[in-house]
């Protein structure tokens, strides 16, 4: 007789695999922390999404320099919101950035993340032209705020891996 | 999750097929030297990328991998006579060389030239560092020979072996480079397993059992980094590498050997996991081989005389409900190999990607997606030679370290992320 085992595992068990969908959809935001990574974000947020919010970041928005408990994000329509609001609406924060360390918004999203213990993934792109002390600085402003940091060559990696998430 | 065309672009190797024509870019291994130990000795079936193959060693010690089936009618040459420089078919007498070609047709009058016009398909197969290796592609196209590490050093410092896997390549790969796993399947294991414990960086993995990730794209693959936290605010990092299309190599653990896989599909529903140890710059020990032999590490136990693995689907991974229950093992199946193996198999033959819902944490596995993919295409579309070929990407090890926290870990493993002969691995 076939071990129980043996016989879930064909190929003809599997077909009553439950299709009931098996997730809710994750609301993710997209934020680009630099001047350079805002272009590829709004590049981005032309694609079609389920539950994304682009947003762009700059030094100028935070209430008191990278130390700051909150400051402001603007959407990709230029409308200002909270960085804690964005945060606490999240399931998931995409962070992006450009090597150059000019991410010194990661650490106030981060930490608006760690209170509220939002899921952080960090990406740099354009790395593949890069200099090592560059990508090197960014990596600094991202690490201690994230789960996960990627340094992805090709940018249309981005794009698959908001895929691969259901965003 | 991957849509089902880009699921079917990856888990199908078979011949034409975009995923197989990526596998046939690469010497990969093919069968352990030991299963052709003499000259003549018995043919042995292979099957690899979906095709039926047999291999078999001459008079003269040659190597012949070739289609399975006389081309008289269709008989599989296993049942062949290893006779003579060649493998005679036992139904008619139908004789072929190493290269498939056929040598007698008893038949017919051998002036009639008839033997010459038949050929079977075959491939090269070449044995470096106790494996044979097969390259299954365009000939034009067929690169130098393998250069990894495990099969360079001398052979009292590496050995390998190899089960099947009831699953697509693809599954069993990405558990290679799954490294957040670590800390809840296999944690039982760390402290126990002789060629495992003792290590100090064992006590980071059991201690901080949500490490951060970093993935970082390499030339011929990925390194992935899982950080944990050390003393004095510094972080031990396990890089492990993955080499396309399907080389994995885990973190060493102290003074043990370096270890890794390859995972070449056999069909789109089976699999060859290979399993290597090996030490750089030192033999491995009597103590150390006969762990490996026993199923220890990576290793796995099997039925006598075959490769597959004695916990099996079919004796439900002889799991053990008490050694789940008292926390001997946190699946209840025995062994780092085989507790990998299990819940890999359990996914079904070939993995419906469609519904998985990844998070974070599996960005290693989503941009080995990504970078296979787009290397498809770009052999596909263009021609070009997938990462993993060039035989400066087979010179990579796995590292494990502890660096200052604002050190990135592809500059503070740089060296140690690279194969060097008779320099020891970074290890802690």
């Amino acid at each position: 007789m076939l071990s129980e085992s043996a016989r879930m595992t064909t190929a003809a068990e599997l077909r009553f695999r439950v299709q009931a969908p098996n997730s809710k959809a994750r609301t993710t935001s997209v934020i680009a922390l630099d001047a350079p990574s805002e272009a590829f974000v709004r590049r981005l947020s032309g694609d079609r999404w389920n539950h994304a919010t682009f947003l762009r970041a700059a030094p100028g928005d935070l209430d008191a320099g990278p130390e700051a408990d909150d400051g402001w994000l603007t959407t990709l329509g230029d409308r200002r919101t909270r960085i804690r609001d964005e945060v606490n609406a999240a399931d998931q924060v995409i962070m992006v950035a450009a090597p150059g360390g000019h991410a010194e918004v990661a650490a106030v999203v981060g930490r608006a993340c760690s209170r509220k213990r939002v899921t952080t993934t960090a990406l740099i792109v354009g790395a593949a032209d890069a200099s090592d002390r560059d990508i090197s600085t960014t990596l600094a402003q991202l690490r201690p705020w994230s789960l996960m940091v990627v340094i992805a060559n090709s940018d249309d990696y981005v794009s698959d891996m908001m895929t691969a998430l259901r965003v | 999750m991957l849509r089902k065309e880009q699921n079917d672009l990856l888990t199908q190797t078979g011949p034409g097929t975009p995923g197989g024509r990526l596998f046939r870019s690469y010497w990969v291994p093919a069968l352990l030297a030991e299963e052709l130990p003499e000259n003549d000795c018995p043919p042995v079936r292979v099957k690899l990328l979906s095709e039926r193959l047999i291999a078999f060693r001459d008079t003269d010690g040659r190597y012949g991998l070739m289609d399975e089936f006389c081309a008289h009618r269709g008989v599989s040459l296993w049942f062949g006579r290893n006779e003579e420089c060649g493998l005679r078919c036992p139904y008619h007498g139908w004789k072929y060389d190493v290269t498939g070609q056929c040598l007698d047709v008893p038949s017919e009058p051998e002036a009639s030239g008839f033997a010459r016009k038949i050929k079977l398909k075959s491939y090269p197969l070449v044995e470096r560092g106790g494996v044979l290796w097969t390259y299954m592609g365009d000939p034009a196209a067929q690169p130098p020979l393998p250069e990894w590490e495990f099969i360079m050093v001398p052979a009292s410092h590496t050995y390998t072996s190899k089960r099947v896997q009831e699953s697509n390549w693809l599954q069993a790969m990405e558990g290679g480079i799954d490294s957040s796993h670590v800390s809840f399947l296999h944690r039982g294991d760390l402290n126990s397993d002789p060629l495992f414990k003792g290590a100090k960086g064992n006590q980071y993995n059991l201690s901080d059992a949500r490490p951060v990730f970093e993935v970082v794209e390499s030339p011929g693959g990925l390194y992935i980094g899982a950080r944990r936290n050390a003393e004095d605010g510094k972080y031990y990092w396990r890089i492990t590498q993955w080499v396309m299309p399907s080389f994995t190599m885990i973190a060493p653990r102290g003074h043990h050997a370096v270890h890794g896989h390859f995972w070449i599909p056999i069909d789109d529903e089976n699999c060859w996991a290979w399993s290597f140890d090996y030490h750089p710059v030192r033999e491995l020990t009597a103590a150390e081989l006969s762990a490996m032999r026993d199923g220890k590490g990576i290793h796995v136990r099997c039925e006598p005389g075959t490769y597959r693995p004695l916990a099996n689907k079919d004796n439900d991974y002889l799991i053990d409900r008490a050694a789940q229950k008292a926390g001997r093992t946190f699946s209840g199946v025995e062994g780092i190999g085989m507790q990998d193996a299990s819940l890999q198999e359990s996914m079904g033959p070939i993995v419906d990607r469609t519904k998985e819902n990844l998070v974070s944490t599996d960005n290693g596995i989503i941009m080995a997606r990504h970078r296979l993919l787009r290397a498809v295409r770009a052999l596909v579309d263009k021609g070009i030679a997938p990462p993993g070929v060039d035989l400066e990407h087979q010179k990579v090890r796995s590292a494990a370290v502890v660096l200052p926290p604002d050190q990135p870990f592809q500059d503070g493993a740089r060296e140690a992320m690279i194969a060097r002969p008779s320099v020891a691995p970074a290890s802690v």
